[in-house]
């Protein structure tokens, strides 16, 4: 017997195939990055062991990997809008650092009243108006390219510089804490994210993200507006056949996409950091895209791909402590997980079959 | 083993031979027992409907897949290929509808690509230039080896592919309905040019559903149902009309009753419209007519003399220039296409793949584009996904959509079912005016039939249609009145029951007819 490649005659595209798919890349990439533990320990499957006992094992533990999965999946759901409408969006490191911005300069104004509904009353001010920022921020890129054309990538990429800038001016500047690093004061506590757990750090981040994930999934599949996105992704002449007005659909993806970005930002500020600083993001901006790539930009295989990711980045410091191992192969099993994936797309389109081998059969199949 | 080849007569080598070509794919017998015998030196024409596994035969043929059983025999030798490559160097080459052509590059650069020769890397472009004018001037190929393909029209991109085979020496190329994208004269040169090339002693196989191309070039007919070889016949000994009853199984009549009817109110005044094209050169020239309630009008004229530009104007896809555009006494000239069709335009455009659907989504999904807001929750922007099933199942039933269900992908239905879906779309939208442009370009009897039939019973029901097609079987068959565009003019306005061939061809030819 032989392993052979066969053409299917049409490309796989049930979810549960690629669900099966995805996930024996993952392992495989796993299963790769297992040989370069050997130098350190005898057993690279304990190394596992000690990284997921690390993320998920212990309550505080996984505490920060929902911390971390928040804005993971806020930013990847903003991809996932963006990129089925066909508005290749890569500004989210911007438009989370001016959603943070705004946050952090409406919790610096406010009156804080020792109330119990004062968090919330704060939440419900805060989450709408930086998902505003973030929407202006994002639909500037759409008003640009649909006016005036223009690579949406390269322009929505240079806009993270713009961001950066703004942000180091106002930490350095108008907004800096006297006397300290480059940043705002701390934010006062009652304008935190609450707490979900007790005795950890896990903050209601996690929830505000899984509410945006299906809020994400109903609108691309049960709205008429959704449907109106995804057809100018696919086909924007269609579209337009279609009666679709192509430009401000996608200017509306646009500003869902920055909106939900700045929700990182907010997330990540309130939750984690408590005072706006340069460099919040840590790249999550960027991850994030990685993150709704690999969840073939689904809104709902979002979630468990970025706890995929989170869980990695937190088990990475507990691996260095238990094994040896420098924390940075997660970042190559990380990678590694990006080229499995992507390489496994083949089999959407291909399919493996065992064939009698020629030798086996030669008296058979002669000629 | 023998039964593939009826009339092969003996003094005749046969280039290739399959035999009992079986082709599988999940849930589909694609061939079953194909037999295909093409002599040396002949041009064999593949007939067949849509779906009916011509395009799985030739498929296997040129390497693109391997049979599950069955014989390839090529040159006497049997063979197997496991790639297009194995097959272009045993000597058979395809040529597809859509061209695989480097835009940017000369067309000796397309013909040089994927040869390996002369030593040291070095491309030695002039001999490759030598070459071509060579071969284009023996198989009448014309073409100037040193222009960008970017820059030819189809015809011409559709020669560099024959020559990039020629040059490879194939000895049987394949031309998969090589004459879809060429206007009449590139579709006269195309066929001398295959003549041609079989005097040479090489094989051309053309797979087509224009029964008139086969009778003017092949030689022999091998017809195709339901994935088995039908028949082979020698084009002396049969017609038109028996190949097309071969083909479908039944008796088509090509030509359809009109029963006369008595037009009503104008619904659509074109007034000296005037659009111009991409590159702000006008396309279409003061052109103005008429559509009345109950009446089909039609416009020919050879493919590209400014049809697709004035359909695009007239629904507001594309800026009018000067003119107007009134739909029953209502100026929408610059209406978008949504105020438009809220007002009773509807459209059915040329290219179905790429602009009338949607290949990656659900036939229910295609059911509703452009009615997406019909389709709704009372008042809400929830899409109401009940109403829509309802709606695609209608639509498949209404119009003999042939799909597994609603859910399959509109890009892996055939072109006959993916134009019923489109016409059936858009007709139960309750049209007071449609546009249809090229009706049934590309299908296959069975289903031009159908589409003649729906279009008829529209315009009893009292619906005014304007055709545009450059078939002019189609035109004369179903218009009423027949308006004919040359170089984005109205040369000239015919009668439909008047009309004649010649009448229509000197129009579209630009030529005005003597009174």
């Amino acid at each position: 017997m032989r392993l052979q490649f066969e053409r299917r005659l049409t490309a796989e595209s049930s979810w549960w195939v690629s669900s099966v798919i995805t996930t024996g890349a993952v392992l495989f990439a796993f299963l790769i990055c297992a040989v370069l533990f050997l130098p350190y320990t005898s057993s690279p499957f304990s190394a596992y062991g000690a990284l997921f006992a690390e993320s998920f094992g212990s309550l505080r533990g996984f505490g920060l990997t929902l911390n971390r999965a928040a804005p993971l999946i806020l930013v990847a759901l903003g991809t996932c809008i963006a990129w089925r409408a066909g508005f290749p969006y890569l500004g989210f490191e911007g438009s989370l650092a001016m959603g943070a911005t705004v946050c952090a300069w409406l919790a610096l104004a406010v009156t804080v009243t020792e109330s119990s509904a004062f968090t919330a009353l704060f939440l419900l001010a805060a989450l709408p108006l930086s998902f505003a920022a973030g929407g202006v921020w994002a639909g500037a890129v759409g008003v640009v390219h649909s006016r005036f054309g223009g690579n949406v990538v390269l322009i929505s990429l240079m806009t993270n510089y713009v961001a950066t800038f703004i942000v180091q001016y106002l930490v350095a500047g108008p907004m800096r804490a006297p006397g300290s690093q480059p940043e705002t004061p701390r934010l006062p506590e009652l304008t935190w994210l609450p707490n979900l757990i007790p005795e950890t750090r896990t903050h209601a981040g996690i929830c505000i993200a899984v509410i945006a994930a299906l809020l994400c999934w109903c609108l691309l599949s049960r709205l008429r507006i959704g449907y109106e996105l995804v057809v100018t992704g696919l086909n924007p002449v269609a579209a337009g056949y279609g009666g679709i007005n192509v430009g401000q659909r996608q200017l509306l993806a646009a500003c869902l996409a920055g909106g939900l970005g700045a929700l990182a930002g907010v997330v990540e500020l309130l939750g984690s950091q408590h005072r706006m600083l340069d460099g919040l993001s840590g790249g999550v901006g960027f991850i994030g895209i990685v993150v709704a790539l690999l969840a073939r930009l689904h809104p709902l295989a979002v979630v468990p791909t970025a706890f995929l990711y989170a869980a990695l980045a937190v088990g990475a410091d507990a691996l260095q402590r238990r094994t040896g191992a420098p924390s940075s192969i997660i970042h190559i099993l990380q990678s590694l997980i990006v080229l499995t994936v992507l390489a496994a797309e083949v089999l959407r389109h291909w399919q493996i079959r065992l064939k009698p081998s020629p030798t086996a059969g030669g008296s058979l199949h002669a000629g | 083993m023998t039964e593939s080849a009826p009339a092969l007569a003996d003094n005749l080598h046969p280039m290739v031979r399959l035999s009992g070509i079986v082709k599988r794919y999940p849930g589909v017998l694609a061939n079953n027992n194909a037999n295909l015998t093409v002599a040396m030196g002949e041009v064999h024409a593949l007939l067949g409907e849509n779906g009916a596994g011509k395009s799985t035969l030739m498929q296997v043929l040129y390497g693109a897949c391997q049979q599950d059983a069955g014989d390839i025999e090529f040159a006497g030798r049997i063979v197997r290929f496991n790639s297009q490559r194995d097959a272009i160097r045993a000597g058979i080459g395809m040529i597809h509808q859509d061209f695989m052509l480097v835009r940017p590059f000369t067309v000796a650069e397309n013909v040089m690509l994927g040869l390996y020769q002369g030593g040291a890397g070095v491309l030695d472009v002039n001999t490759v230039v030598t070459r071509i004018r060579l071969l284009s001037e023996r198989h009448g190929l014309e073409v100037d080896p040193l222009a960008r393909i970017d820059q030819l029209p189809l015809g011409v991109q559709q020669r560099v592919e024959i020559l990039k085979l020629l040059y490879r020496d194939a000895r049987l190329l394949i031309l998969d309905e090589p004459t879809a994208v060429l206007t009449p004269q590139e579709t006269l040169a195309l066929l001398a040019s295959l003549r041609s090339l079989v005097a040479d002693g090489r094989s051309v196989i053309i797979v087509t559903h224009k029964l008139h191309e086969i009778m003017a070039v092949a030689d022999r007919i091998t017809i195709m149902r339901n994935g088995h070889t039908l028949a082979t016949v020698d084009k002396a000994a049969t017609s038109e009309a028996e190949l097309a009853r071969l083909m479908v199984g039944r008796d088509v009549l090509l030509k359809v009753d009109r029963p006369e009817q008595v037009s009503g109110r104008r619904l659509l005044s074109v007034k000296a419209l005037q659009v111009d094209d991409e590159r702000g050169q006008p396309c279409v020239r003061n052109v103005s007519l008429d559509v009345h309630a109950g009446e089909i009008v039609g416009i020919a004229g050879v493919d590209g003399n400014g049809q697709s530009p004035l359909v695009e104007a007239l629904m507001g896809l594309r800026r009018v220039q000067a003119g107007r555009v009134v739909f029953d006494d209502n100026d929408v000239t610059n209406k978008t296409l949504a105020a438009r069709a809220a007002r009773g335009m509807m459209y059915v455009p040329a290219d179905r793949r790429r602009m009338g659907s949607l290949d990656e989504l659900s036939i229910e999904d295609n059911a509703i584009l452009g009615s997406q807001q019909q389709f709704t929750h009372a008042h809400s922007p929830w899409l109401d996904r009940k109403a829509i099933r309802a709606h695609a199942e209608a639509l498949i039933t209404r119009y003999t959509i042939r799909t597994p269900d609603s859910h399959f992908h509109a890009g892996k239905l055939s072109g006959g079912n993916l134009q019923k879906l489109i016409l059936g779309r858009e007709l139960m939208r309750n049209p007071r005016l449609l546009i249809v442009e090229q009706p049934t370009r590309g299908l296959d009897v069975g289903a031009i039939e159908f589409v003649w039939a729906e279009l008829l019973a529209a315009r009893s029901s009292g619906m005014a249609i304007l055709i545009v097609s450059t078939e002019l079987e189609e035109i004369l068959n179903l218009a009423d009145r027949i308006i004919v565009m040359f170089d984005g003019r109205v040369m000239g306005e015919l009668a439909g029951s008047a009309a004649t061939n010649e009448q229509l061809g000197l129009l579209m030819a630009g030529l005005q007819s003597q009174e």
